[in-house]
């Protein structure tokens, strides 16, 4: 908005045009951002706002909220030990996902970037678990790791019986499934994400590296990485906000009850059992209110520290000035 | 200056947009007398064609037209709530009592009925079914069927493990349990993913060690400090301690598929299950021809030694229908119209479920079903499930407490305090 601006106004004055012109190019902004505007408000911002309302009442959810408890809600949610042991499962998640995702991804792309045969199709292979909706994949992974499902039986009959193990209900177990097969889900679209990012590094660099005489991994440590960390810090953000949100998969493999003692719950799984199941709406809100507030520091910490180098010039309008 | 009147013209275009758009839903249209509205749970098979039916017959009768909408059970309380909050409610729509239907009333959006119901009505189906319906001592529903706990059971599985009686003091279910585990059978089918039928358990041992004032007050005085409900908690430690449960239980779904723990009681890969008395229905369909599971037996829930409730009292639910605040007095026409006999003969045949109309109980003809509505009719008094009859805060919260325990991280304290800190925030 604010490059606009400054594109705009020299222009208007410059030309010192008469009234109309200027109002038929704010009649075309209008009408070229009222939808988005209109469709943002009505379903973003407002039920942010109206979230944050109803956080204060103890509601159960019909009609007008009118028992107003002020912050008990919130009092209430962080005095939960439950809450705060989602609170956590959530971080885990978050650093596990980058520290497994990110690196095999990394591999994964360079390895599909050499021309080999089947690159294609192992290509889709990677990329199609990301496609599938998460419910049928959280469906299908429920039925297989159930104690009486198909990995179990699998290894009984290959002789591994002292290998079965109660895969979604152990807490000491539960986690590292939930880690799987997040990995194995979204592990295609970091390596998409990468691949796209390999193939925007000019190809001089690596001959200029080769004749040189640069190794192999010298060209992968010196030019390629750095090269590729605009890529890695963008998708690394994606799966930051993914990991704080995520919700579906748990729902589905675990429930809603299990998921707390087999220590998979998720601030959003929190919510849904307290808020919608409980029919607490009011504190289900202030649930909300809180998951907003965590996630938005967390973005807003990673865009200060790390997303600016990236977004400097082009969101950051003087610090881009200056460079220029 | 220029960008602050763009936004400021995109601003009054947007809010002008909205105002239209409000002004496009804000009307709402009048109450049609001849047209009803009703949301069931009957999503397939019998259960969608019996109310099918109950509308044909109904239209030919009075010329009202009821349209049916079959509403997935566990989403019936969330939409019936949007829809009361968007001023759409159905004008018929499914009810089980208790502190959820309380809610419902509290909020004004259900018709009493205390006076509109025919006196046929009361006559044939006796106070005890209504009580479930009743709030503050007006009457919010029309009961169609009452659904009590028990074991359900394989004959053919119990032949083989060796049980001749069907028991009935928990020492007795205990070796019940022992005994299947050597036929080489999993012993209790639990659906404890869903964690009702977990909390059922819960509640049955409550059911037993708590007096029956105790039980009728809880709903209004969510004061969970006597001792019975220390002891039901410490029951239900010691017998999940024998480790009865299918393998696996805490991911177990309950009523879907061959995996969940009706499916195992439908192909012979459990022995019993504690359920309500809808399960024969739903054990029926998840057999592999789809027909009623044949070697299908039922017992009361037995009694734990020396609680303070009486050894005959029943645990159970009521289905049953209500209106909406606003809806047309053909309404309360549809539901004395569907509880006549001939109507609930049909019900109970659909449903494979015990009617709440008395006259129409000799329509019951499955053995299991008989058995369960002879000890139904006999019990000493009938105690609403718990998570029902203490609405869904409570409720919610005793049950994710039961799952809590049953998983080795939780204590018979932890159930009570769960409780009594749901009710502290409710």
């Amino acid at each position: 908005m604010t490059e606009t601006a400054t594109l705009v106004a020299p222009a208007g004055a410059a030309r010192r045009a008469p009234a109309r012109p200027d109002w038929r190019k704010r009649g075309e902004i209008t009408l070229l951002a009222g939808p988005a505007i209109i469709v943002f408000v009505t379903f973003v911002i407002l039920p942010v706002v109206m979230a944050a309302f109803y956080g204060f009442f103890r509601w159960k959810g019909f009609g007008f909220p009118d028992d107003f408890v002020g912050l008990d809600n919130y009092i209430a949610i962080l005095q939960d030990p439950t809450f705060r042991s989602a609170v956590g499962h959530n971080f885990f998640i978050v650093i596990a996902s980058l520290i497994l995702q990110g690196p095999l991804a990394i591999l994964f792309a360079l390895l599909m970037n050499q021309k080999m045969r089947g690159r294609s199709l192992i290509r889709v292979l990677i990329f199609v678990p990301y496609v599938i909706s998460e419910v049928v994949v959280g469906t299908g992974w429920s039925l297989m790791l159930q104690d009486a499902g198909a990995l179990n039986s699998l290894l009984e009959k290959v002789g591994l019986g002292s290998w079965v193990q109660s895969w979604i209900a152990s807490p000491s177990i539960a986690m590292g499934t939930l880690m799987f097969i997040i990995s194995w889900k979204y592990i295609g679209f970091a390596v998409i994400l990468m691949l796209a990012g390999l193939q925007s590094i000019p190809e001089e660099l690596y001959e200029a590296a080769a004749i040189d005489g640069a190794s192999f991994w010298q060209t992968q440590w010196r030019i390629t990485l750095p090269l590729l960390a605009p890529t890695i810090r963008i998708w690394a953000f994606l799966s930051i906000i993914g990991s704080l949100q995520l919700f579906d998969l748990v729902n589905i493999i675990w429930g809603q009850y299990v998921a707390a003692t087999a220590g998979t719950s998720t601030m959003a799984t929190y919510m849904y059992l307290n808020g919608h199941l409980a029919g607490n709406y009011g504190f289900g809100n202030a649930v909300a209110v809180l998951l907003f507030l965590i996630s938005l520091v967390v973005a807003l910490v990673y865009q200060r520290f790390a997303l600016n180098r990236d977004t400097a010039g082009a969101l950051t309008g003087d610090g881009g000035r200056k460079k220029r | 200056m220029n960008v602050r009147k763009t936004w400021l013209a995109a601003l009054a275009t947007a809010s002008v947009a909205t105002l239209a758009l409000a002004g496009c839903s804000g009307g709402s249209e009048p109450a049609d007398d001849n047209a009803l509205e009703m949301w069931h749970n009957s999503t397939t098979g019998d259960g969608k064609a019996y109310w099918d039916e109950v509308a044909a017959a109904f239209e030919e009768e009075t010329g009202v037209k009821v349209t049916m909408t079959s509403v997935q059970n566990e989403d019936m309380d969330g939409k019936l709530q949007t829809a009361s909050n968007s001023g759409d409610m159905p004008d018929v729509f499914m009810a089980r009592g208790g502190g959820k239907l309380a809610d419902f009333v509290d909020a004004g959006v259900v018709k009493d009925l205390t006076e509109l119901i025919s006196d046929d009505a009361h006559a044939a189906y006796g106070e005890a079914s209504f009580s479930a319906f009743t709030v503050e001592g007006a009457t919010y529903g029309m009961p169609v069927a009452v659904l009590p706990q028990g074991m359900f059971y394989s004959e053919d599985l119990f032949a083989d493990a060796g049980i001749t009686e069907e028991p009935v003091t928990i020492d007795e279910l205990n070796d019940a349990v022992e005994k299947l585990k050597a036929s080489g059978v999993e012993p209790i089918a639990l659906g404890a993913k869903a964690a009702w039928p977990a909390a059922h358990w819960y509640y049955g041992f409550a059911l037993r060690a708590c007096a029956e004032d105790v039980l009728q007050n809880i709903a209004v005085d969510l004061d969970f400090s006597d001792r019975c409900w220390l002891q039901a908690g410490q029951d239900l430690v010691d017998f999940a301690a024998t480790e009865p449960f299918n393998n696996g239980f805490l991911t177990t779904d309950a009523q879907e598929g061959a995996g969940s723990s009706a499916g195992l009681i439908a192909n012979h890969k459990a022995g019993m299950e504690l359920m309500g008395g809808w399960n024969a229905g739903v054990i029926g369909s998840l057999t592999p021809d789809g027909q009623p599971l044949a070697d299908l037996g039922w017992f009361p829930l037995p009694a734990t030694d020396g609680g303070a409730g009486d050894p005959t009292a029943m645990m159970g639910g009521v289905d049953g229908y209500a209106c909406s605040a606003d809806s047309p007095s053909t309404c309360e026409d549809f539901l004395n119209f569907f509880a006549q006999a001939e109507w609930q003969e049909k019900y109970a045949d659909a449903f494979d479920a015990i009617p709440a109309s008395k006259e129409a109980q000799s329509a019951v003809t499955d053995p299991a079903l008989q058995e369960m509505m002879a000890a139904y009719n006999e019990a000493s008094y009938i105690v609403l499930w718990l998570d029902t009859l203490l609405g869904q805060n409570v409720g919610n919260a005793l049950n994710a407490a039961v799952v809590e325990t049953l998983a080795g991280s939780g204590t018979a304290e932890s159930i009570v305090d769960a409780a009594t800190q749901a009710a502290a925030r409710g």
